[in-house]
């Protein structure tokens, strides 16, 4: 077997049986837009738009480098972005301009909250 | 071991005003999906009060129901899905949940080793360990190691289960009734059910356990 | 005829009758697939028992990761593997085991 054929054989995601350190009892607080990214990826399976296989699937594709790198949700929403680019019901462009939108608003917020 | 006897490691905080990147990447493409309408404006706000009403205190309950009631705990381990349903909880679509008895003879453990699988209907999200390499990668192959660094002893007379929890059935753990708890009513008793004792790395408290944590 | 009785006569979909039944003696398919798939490879080439039936039959997950909702369904099996048979050098008891839920078209009799 080759070394790039390994690659294909082992999902990034997957880790039974790995050597690893021991268990660090590490915990912290859902953030609220982490809560709001696992209700959206619930409402999006209830719903079939992207059911839950589609988001395990989305996540893998990511690569090692990038599922090793980034946080639970931060590889979450990137994949609903990439499904749904996908599926046609969003497009690049304007996921872009909206994050654009949203990132103006929130320093808006800091402003007014400092 | 107390679950909450440990030291909570901090994890950076994003908490100054402005948005991270990928809190607003989620902002949009939520705000997309609504303007759209491939999404209701208010289905994600629901979804929210759905989650937040799902905490270890639920599965506590249902596990203090079970140490008390044998007919519901008979019902329990038949058909998980159905039983804890008499608790409101509604397990989406086809997921099962299969309830696993811990005894003088067996002693469970549940893991996702390709994602994080957890009976979130029951217990809410899951702590970052369970969904970190260290617990995923070896919990499924040194088992007692991994029990030994969350301060449980299995002996060896006593078979480690481990469940990986790979695709459409969720586990819990049903935990011994500890002794010294026989006058013990379902509140009380719910009280010494910690959520790692339903993942199964640890044991139901002591009441003198208990005691000395607080 | 009743609604019932019309239901009654529609042919089974594909794989809605369980092929193994608790007890069986089952290997997990030693193959390589690519794409999605939910067979950890230590897992694969490994023998083991059925312990349970997995109610109700669903679609193969390797589909429904590629957005596949609906059509013929199969079941998945909770499958019994002591420890020993998946890490040679395993240090436990030997009574102890992994219990793992596998697609019916990963498993092969043993």
């Amino acid at each position: 077997m080759t070394q790039t054929e390994n690659l294909l054989r082992q999902l990034p995601t997957e880790l039974g049986g790995l050597d690893a350190g021991p268990v660090e009892r590490v915990e912290h607080e859902y953030l609220p837009w982490e809560k709001r990214c696992h209700a959206l990826a619930n409402v999006l399976d209830i719903r079939k738009i992207v059911n839950t296989e589609e988001k395990r699937r989305g996540i893998e594709s990511l690569g090692g480098e990038i599922v090793g790198k980034l946080t639970y949700y931060e590889r979450w929403i990137i994949a609903f972005a990439n499904i749904l680019f996908q599926k046609q019901i969003l497009t690049p462009d304007e996921l872009a301009r909206k994050m654009e939108e949203v990132s103006s608003r929130s320093s808006g917020d800091t402003v007014r909250c400092d | 071991m107390n679950a909450h006897a440990h030291p909570h490691t901090p994890v950076p905080d994003p908490g100054n005003s402005t948005l991270g990147y990928y809190e607003i990447m989620e902002t949009a493409v939520r705000e997309l999906l609504v303007a759209k309408r491939v999404i209701g404006a208010d289905e994600i706000r629901r979804m929210l009060e759905v989650m937040d009403s799902r905490t270890p205190a639920l599965g506590a309950k249902v596990v203090a129901r079970a140490w008390v009631d044998p007919e519901f705990r008979a019902r329990l381990l038949e058909k998980g899905r159905a039983a804890v349903g008499e608790f409101g909880i509604d397990l989406f679509e086809n997921t099962e949940l299969i309830v696993l008895q811990n005894t003088d003879k067996v002693h469970n453990l549940i893991v996702c080793t390709l994602c994080s699988c957890y009976p979130r209907e029951v217990l809410g999200l899951p702590p970052d360990w369970y969904k970190l390499k260290p617990y995923r990668a070896r919990a499924v192959k040194e088992p007692r190691a991994v029990l030994a660094e969350f301060g449980t002893v299995i002996p060896d007379d006593v078979e480690v289960r481990v469940s990986d929890s790979t695709s459409m059935v969720r586990y819990l753990v049903l935990p011994q009734r500890p002794p010294n708890t026989e006058n013990f009513g379902e509140e009380q008793l719910a009280s010494l059910v910690t959520r790692d004792a339903m993942i199964g790395v640890v044991k139901a408290n002591t009441p003198e356990a208990k005691e000395r944590t607080r | 005829m009743s609604a019932a009785k019309v239901l009654m006569t529609v042919v089974k979909p594909e794989g809605a009758e369980p092929i193994f039944k608790a007890g069986d003696s089952v290997r997990i398919s030693k193959r390589f697939p690519i794409g999605h798939f939910r067979v950890p490879n230590y897992i694969r080439g490994k023998s083991g028992v059925v312990e349970s039936v997995i109610k109700p039959a669903a679609v193969n997950n390797e589909e429904e990761g590629f957005g596949r909702n609906a059509g013929p369904k199969r079941h998945y099996y909770r499958i019994a593997i002591p420890l020993t048979e998946l890490w040679p050098k395993y240090a436990g008891s030997v009574d102890d085991g992994l219990r793992i839920e596998v697609f019916e078209t990963w498993l092969e009799r043993s």
